[in-house]
């Protein structure tokens, strides 16, 4: 029982280490991210200023990066979903040093992808028309539906197992922080005393949320596809979109969880709680996505190419061979290929072969969502030549903004609030500790969990 | 002699001219009106007839084309629009099935052109449109199935946010549940009340133990 103490004791430690401590490489780190996000301040108010004119978007290709780069965030924003919610209710108890960050990337994702919609609007100043104008049966309607629910569902599960440890901040920090933070960590912590009555209504409340926002984030990502797939496109004519989009979006928010959970693990000296074990758990549910992503892409391009109906010989050519031919193979050798082999193989099953397998994917999942959105809009509707698509200076730098937001984000959710859920890591490491004799714990409290 | 030859030159340019003239305005011998509502709403129905008698007798003037123009503008261009043509029937009546789509005050413009004339018959009718309450478009395509409707996709909805409703009131069931628990812990320290925050810092540590 000492060495739990003493063990939970370094955990508490370790969760509010990032909050006591600050180092001048937090602050580069945070004035560089504010610095690319000014500038794509000042890109978006030109656009703003002249209209989408400044940017390469034109008539015919009328979606370009920004449409790509709100596909992609909703897609991470899967993250806390299956890591959180699908892992909890698999009862898979080796989820629990890494569930608090990928619940944070969900919420953080949605609202960076949710702001390039408002960006990609020529006229944002009329966004509330999709509200007072808005018809039910269009599919742009069921998104802000979706995500809207989805936005408010993640930030309660995200909020509802941070209780406890937002009242261990609360005691242990009162009167070493400042007093806003004092009276943040009062208001949040919900007066959170670890009363029986207490704990009941918060199991109860995650139950309900983490079975809720199953269903919930696997809406969210039909519904962005059947934006694409419900248009009169023919490289979107496609029935498995629905699926394709969903397992997409939790394959490359398991790739984006394990490249922040890398980086926070190396910052904030968090190997003890993060161990090898959890980046290989996590390689092998990457694994299992490449193989569906591959199933995906072969089921999809094979029956439609086999028909070879309407303009599919066009996108074909211009997919597999022509404009979009370096990025369709970067995306399905470097994204789901190689990525899958450097998990597959055991001499590349390690940390840093996770952590670049999940990097290749997370740019090959962009990728993809360029090609689908921009080779889509490529293929002409009618006998005229086809259009082409080169973002200007202006989009790249507001796309550069967005990717700089998210992870200020989560930089400063880092510096606020507990990146590591206390209580279920230590609940998790006591219960294990009672079905086995003392002293087994202490070598390896937070992975020790069954997979 | 040749002063005779010339005013009788001029005599004949004279009554040609005359003859000309009256020619034309002769072109106008038939008289056009138009009958309809002055005040609609987008959206609405209405029957705008154009009536047709002859200028002479005033008896209708049947199988006559008519013609409906109305001002408009698209992508920057300003300009007369057809609406449509009519015959006219034995009563002198062509009649136009008219839908305003924008609210505004418009003019219609109605024309007859006698065979043979080159000036046609006009007559004009100003009419104001209200806005509309509701949405003008119906989809008559597609299949309906019974039941799968917007009140469906509310239904779901509402339901999805009751239970995160559900969620909402459990976080004030915890919070209450930590104002008594305070309370409680107030009372059992009230002798010595300097200790009271020590406790409840100790129970919030150990909370999730």
């Amino acid at each position: 029982m000492e060495e739990v103490g003493t063990w939970r004791e370094r955990l508490e430690q370790a969760a509010l280490a990032p909050i006591t401590k600050t180092s001048p490489m937090y602050y580069l780190w945070v004035a560089f991210l504010l610095a690319v996000i000014g500038w794509g301040v000042y890109a978006y108010s030109r656009q703003f200023q002249d209209g989408l004119i400044v940017t390469g978007m034109r008539d015919r290709i009328s979606w370009g990066l920004y449409i790509t780069t709100f596909v992609f965030f909703i897609g991470i924003s899967h993250a806390g979903t299956l890591i959180s919610a699908i892992l909890r209710v698999s009862q898979a108890r080796w989820r629990t040093p890494i569930t608090r960050m990928a619940e944070f990337i969900t919420a953080v994702a949605l609202v960076c992808g949710a702001l390039f919609v408002i960006i990609d609007l020529g006229r944002p100043d009329r966004v509330l028309n999709v509200v007072i104008y808005g018809r039910w049966q269009s599919p742009i309607v069921w998104d802000v539906l979706a995500i809207t629910t989805y936005l408010t569902a993640s930030i309660a599960y995200l909020f509802l197992p941070m209780i406890p440890d937002l009242a261990l901040f609360r005691d242990r920090l009162a009167g070493r922080v400042s007093t806003w933070r004092t009276r943040l960590y009062d208001l949040l912590s919900v007066r959170w005393q670890g009363t029986s009555a207490q704990r009941r209504s918060m199991a109860a409340a995650i139950t309900t949320a983490m079975i809720l926002i199953i269903p919930i984030a696997v809406s969210v990502h039909t519904v962005v596809s059947w934006i694409f797939a419900m248009t009169l496109r023919e490289p979107w004519n496609s029935t498995i979109f629905g699926a394709f989009f969903v397992a997409g979006a939790i394959f490359s928010g398991i790739a984006t969880l394990i490249v922040v959970m890398a980086i926070l693990r190396k910052v904030y000296h968090l190997e003890e709680y993060i161990t090898e074990k959890h980046f290989v758990y996590l390689g092998y549910l990457l694994a299992a996505f490449t193989l569906i992503m591959i199933y995906g892409n072969i089921s999809e391009y094979l029956t439609t190419g086999y028909k070879m109906a309407g303009d599919t010989e066009f996108h074909f050519r211009q997919l597999f061979l022509g404009q979009f031919a370096g990025f369709y193979w970067f995306y399905f050798v470097g994204g789901l290929v190689v990525p899958g082999l450097l998990i597959l193989l055991p001499w590349t099953r390690n940390i840093w072969g996770v952590v670049l397998a999940a990097l290749l994917v997370s740019a090959a999942m962009w990728v993809e969502r360029y090609f689908i959105v921009v080779a889509g809009f490529r293929v002409p509707l009618m006998s005229y030549e086809p259009s082409t698509y080169a973002p200007t200076w202006v989009e790249l730098s507001v796309m550069a903004a967005g990717f700089a937001l998210f992870a200020l984000l989560i930089t400063l959710f880092a510096k606020v609030f507990p990146i590591i859920a206390v209580w279920e890591v230590a609940e998790d490491v006591e219960s294990a500790e009672m079905s086995s004799s003392a002293g087994r714990l202490a070598p390896e409290p937070a992975g020790g969990g069954s997979p | 002699m040749k002063s005779m030859a010339k005013v009788l030159l001029l005599s004949v340019a004279l009554g040609g001219a005359v003859l000309g003239l009256g020619r034309t305005a002769d072109a106008s011998h038939a008289k056009l009106k138009v009958v309809a509502p002055i005040e609609l709403t987008a959206g609405d129905s209405a029957e705008v007839q154009a009536i047709l008698r002859s200028a002479d007798d005033g008896l209708p003037v049947a199988a006559a084309a008519v013609t409906f123009y109305m001002e408009a503008s698209f992508g920057g261009i300003d300009g007369e629009v057809e609406l449509g043509r009519a015959m006219t029937d034995e009563n002198g009546a062509a009649i136009l099935s008219y839908q305003p789509r924008s609210e505004g005050e418009h003019q219609i413009r109605v024309e007859y052109l006698t065979p043979g004339a080159s000036e046609p018959e006009e007559a004009t009718w100003s009419h104001s449109v209200a806005g509309a309450t509701g949405q003008l478009y119906r989809s008559t395509a597609g299949v309906q199935i019974p039941g799968l409707n917007v009140w469906l996709l509310i239904a779901l909805v509402s339901g999805v946010w009751a239970i995160l409703l559900s969620v909402a009131l459990r976080v004030i069931a915890i919070a209450r549940a930590g104002t008594a628990a305070e309370a409680m812990a107030s009372e059992a320290h009230r002798p010595t009340g300097a200790e009271a925050p020590a406790a409840a810092s100790r129970s919030g540590s150990t909370a999730a133990r």
